[in-house]
This record gives C-alpha cells, sequence and structure tokens, in this order.
C-alpha cells in the first residue's frame, strides 16, 4: 500500500509542477524559458501516464486478489486514483502538531520526516532534495518559515508540490 | 515538409571533434589563438585540485602547458623555489595572464595563517597574493570548494577564518569551479574555452552551464530505482542511495555521463552515496555523508 501512497505523491507532484509550468509560460516571454517549460509539460505527462497505468494494474491486481469471481465488470476505483484527492496542497488535513510533536518526526528509525513552514506541516519523507531527511544542514522534525524565507523566497511553488500533513499549532 | 534543412556539417562525435581541432590549429596558425600566461595559485587548501588536474585526459596535463598556456608560476609543479619562485610570481605581474587560484584565503590575523612565500624577507600571504594578482588578471578561475565558497577550509569551526576567493575580491567577475576536487575536464574545458572563444556561459553562482546545468539526480543511472521508491540499505547495494544521504538531487554537475579516473567511473557507479563535493556549501551543507538510521525501518539483525 504504500507503494500506492507513494505513485500517488509523485503524480500529485506531477501535476502541481505542470500547473506552474502553465503559470509561468503564461508569465513569460522568453522563448527559450518557453521551450523548456513545455518540454517539462510534455515529459510531466508523460510520466503521468506512466503511473496512471501503473496504479491501474495495481488496483486490476488487488481487485482480482479479492475478488476473483466478477475481475471484468468492476472498474478499479480504488482511492489512490482518485481525482478528487488530485492535489494535497488545497486541503490541509486536520492533524495538528506541536513543535514537540513534530520534533517526533525527525526521518530517524523508520519514522517519516516532516517539516513546518508558514505554520503547515509537510512530508519530505520521500523528497529528493531530503536525501536522509537532512536539507543543506537542517534536519527534519523542525520549524524552517525562517530558513525557507531566506533561501527560496518566492519559491512558493516548492510548498505547492510538497504533500501536507498538518497543521503547527 | 520539403523546407527541411539538413545540418550543413556531418553530425556525428567524430566529425564534431575533427572541426573542433581543425578549428583550434586554424586559430593558432593564423594568430587568433593566442598561448596565454596561466598563473596558477594555490592558498589555504590541501592541493588536491593540482593532483587532480595531473590525472587529466584528453587534454592532459602535459598539452596544457605544452600547447594551451605558459604556467608561469605553481608552486607544487615549478622547479624554481624559495625567492626565485616569488620573484617569478611578481614578474607575471607585467604581462597579460590567466589567474587560477585553488584554495580559500585565509583572513585570519591578515592572513598569516596562510604564507605562500617570502618577498624581499617578508611573508607574502595568500591574501595579499590573491588581492595583488586578482586584480590585474585578465580572467579568473576559482577552482575547487575551498576557493569558490571556502569549502573545506572554511568548514566548522574554521580557524583560520577562510573565505572564497569572491570575498576579498568582490568586484572582479570570476568563473567559479566547484568539486572537491575538481575535474580535470571541468577545469581544462574551462580554460581551452576561455582561450578558443572568451569566457564561457555561466549560471547566476558564475559556474560553467557547459559542466555544471544538469543535477546528477536528473541523469543518475539510478534514478529508475528512485522512482519506483526502491532504496539501498548499505554501501555496496546496487539500488538508489538516497535514502543513505545521496547529495545527487540537490549537486548539479556532469559526473554521471563524464566520470573519473580518464572517464571510468564515479562514486554511485562504485555503489558509494554523492556526497555534493560541487555543491556550495560543502562539506558543511552536505553533512551527514551517509546515514543508515534513516526513513526506513531497522529491522535487528
Amino acid at each position: 500500500m504504500q507503494n500506492i501512497r507513494m505513485l500517488q505523491q509523485q503524480v500529485n507532484s506531477l501535476i502541481n509542477q505542470a500547473r506552474h509550468d502553465i503559470y509561468s509560460i503564461s508569465a513569460t516571454s522568453d522563448p527559450t524559458a518557453k521551450q523548456v517549460k513545455l518540454q517539462r509539460i510534455w515529459d510531466a505527462l508523460t510520466s503521468i501516464q506512466f503511473l496512471n497505468d501503473l496504479l491501474a494494474a495495481h488496483a486490476a491486481s488487488s481487485i482480482s486478489a479479492a475478488n476473483d469471481r466478477q475481475p471484468l465488470n468492476t472498474m478499479p476505483v480504488g482511492q489512490p486514483i482518485s481525482p478528487t484527492s488530485a492535489n494535497p496542497a488545497v486541503a490541509v488535513p486536520n492533524q495538528t502538531f506541536t513543535i514537540q510533536d513534530l520534533a517526533n518526526y525527525d526521518g530517524k528509525n523508520g519514522r517519516p520526516a516532516y517539516v513546518a513552514v508558514g505554520g503547515v506541516v509537510y512530508d519530505v519523507t520521500n523528497n529528493r532534495a531530503w536525501a536522509a531527511a537532512t536539507h543543506f544542514g537542517l534536519v527534519s522534525g523542525r520549524d524552517y518559515t525562517q530558513e525557507f524565507a531566506s533561501c527560496h523566497a518566492g519559491q512558493q511553488s516548492i510548498l505547492a508540490t510538497l504533500p501536507v500533513v498538518g497543521r503547527l499549532v | 515538409m520539403e523546407n527541411y534543412i539538413l545540418p550543413p556539417e556531418p553530425l556525428t562525435n567524430e566529425a564534431i571533434a575533427a572541426r573542433l581541432t581543425t578549428g583550434a590549429r586554424n586559430g593558432l596558425a593564423n594568430g587568433s589563438v593566442k598561448k596565454k600566461n596561466l598563473v596558477y595559485l594555490e592558498l589555504n587548501g590541501c592541493s588536491g585540485n593540482i593532483i587532480s588536474l595531473l590525472n587529466g585526459a584528453n587534454p592532459d596535463f602535459e598539452y596544457m602547458i605544452g600547447s594551451m598556456v605558459n604556467l608561469v608560476y605553481s608552486n607544487s609543479l615549478m622547479a624554481a623555489e624559495g625567492e626565485k619562485a616569488i620573484e617569478r610570481l611578481m614578474n607575471a605581474l607585467d604581462e597579460d595572464y590567466i589567474l587560477a587560484v585553488e584554495g580559500a584565503v585565509a583572513l585570519r590575523d591578515k592572513g598569516l595563517y596562510n604564507i605562500i612565500g617570502t618577498w624581499k624577507g617578508k611573508p607574502l600571504t595568500g591574501l595579499e597574493a590573491a588581492k595583488m594578482l586578482g586584480e590585474k588578471a585578465s580572467h579568473i578561475l576559482a577552482v575547487g570548494a575551498c576557493a569558490t565558497h571556502g569549502g573545506v577550509s572554511a568548514a566548522r569551526p574554521n580557524p583560520s577564518q577562510s573565505v572564497g576567493l569572491q570575498d576579498v575580491l568582490p568586484d572582479k567577475n570570476m568563473i567559479k569551479l566547484p568539486g572537491c576536487p575538481v575535474h580535470p575536464d571541468w577545469f581544462l574545458g574551462t580554460l581551452a574555452h576561455i582561450l578558443l572563444y572568451g569566457d564561457p556561459d555561466t549560471d547566476n553562482l558564475g559556474r560553467p552551464l557547459m559542466f555544471y546545468s544538469t543535477l546528477i539526480h536528473d541523469r543518475c543511472p539510478r534514478r529508475p530505482f528512485f522512482d519506483r521508491g526502491i532504496f539501498a540499505e548499505k554501501l555496496g547495494d546496487k539500488t538508489c542511495l538516497f535514502k543513505l544521504g545521496c547529495r545527487g538531487p540537490v549537486t548539479r554537475t556532469d559526473c554521471p555521463t563524464r566520470q573519473w579516473n580518464g572517464h571510468v567511473n564515479w562514486p554511485i557507479g562504485d555503489d558509494t552515496p554523492c556526497i555534493g563535493c560541487a555543491q556550495f556549501g560543502f562539506p558543511d551543507a552536505m553533512a551527514p555523508f551517509i546515514s543508515y538510521d534513516t526513513t526506513r525501518v531497522v529491522k535487528d539483525e
């Protein structure tokens, strides 16, 4: 099941990336930058198609395993591919974290890696810039509102691609 | 459909290489490409970049000093020593030269933590030499992690108060070649580009795009493992090293395709994570280099 969740996160971040690319294409007049973004959207769509097939295969195999009798009549409607949950950045889950709670999600001994920015808690467990739950000398499980502002000013799109897990209280 | 413009020249590797070498030879013959003077200054560092340079292939170091530049000063490689060597350094100031600097600039106690020689009986600090030669150089290359941003010399607690070269030459344009060490191709390729075509295109951090434009992660042969969530548990595993702390996803170099030691292998090809040695802030910002206690559940063995 964890694989399905990861695939879903990948699809979601690709969709978010494509949205931001479309926005930046509409804002830029630089033809080279446009070309690069268009190529990236094309690549993203290719990846989404591939991941979609993969998810469908997952769903089909789990349904046929659970229900041998009518595998052909059942549509694969597993939650991971529900289109309504496509954008994790829109709805903030109700889970709340204190700064002490957050410190438990330090990415050690199998625990996930969470960080907070601007009162929102994000999951960076499988984020590529957070190898071994560390990022440029920062360890996970803390609030990095200040650090984000100083290093990634004007790059809110970074946050939009991260899965949200809750709120910092 | 009939308006296709076919390339006027063949685009095979051999044809491109032949065009480039012919162009360079013609440039040398008609005098538009000149052998320039190169001053290679070593400051507060470990000489790792010059050792890496000696490992270069196609072109190699011999070709560099024979056909590309006059190496007028290099404290590791020149025959002269003592004041005679420093005299050559001082004489270089009278002519046009390209300056390559390896190692950080130590600021503490007016630079006395890094003395590169004596001149007229007085110690010559790296700080003085960097400022003096940097002001008059036609091109400046900051070579290696220490010269570009302080690197290992400036790592905590930085007892010598080392900084990158740009900090002591804030108004000068310089090409930055981060890496610990720099790949010989990155240095020789940039040098060749300066001689043949002028300054190469750089990104906003001053790194030549021809070597530093691609994220290691995006060309990593193990990328499919990352995308499927298949991660190595220990050094030596053949899958994605992300959970062990691989810095490939934050480091921009062409290591996956260029490779090292005569283009034969590179860290990830030898089952050890990228430590981000070509990223600004290395080594402190890239630590820890390896982690076993991570987001993966550790089973008791």
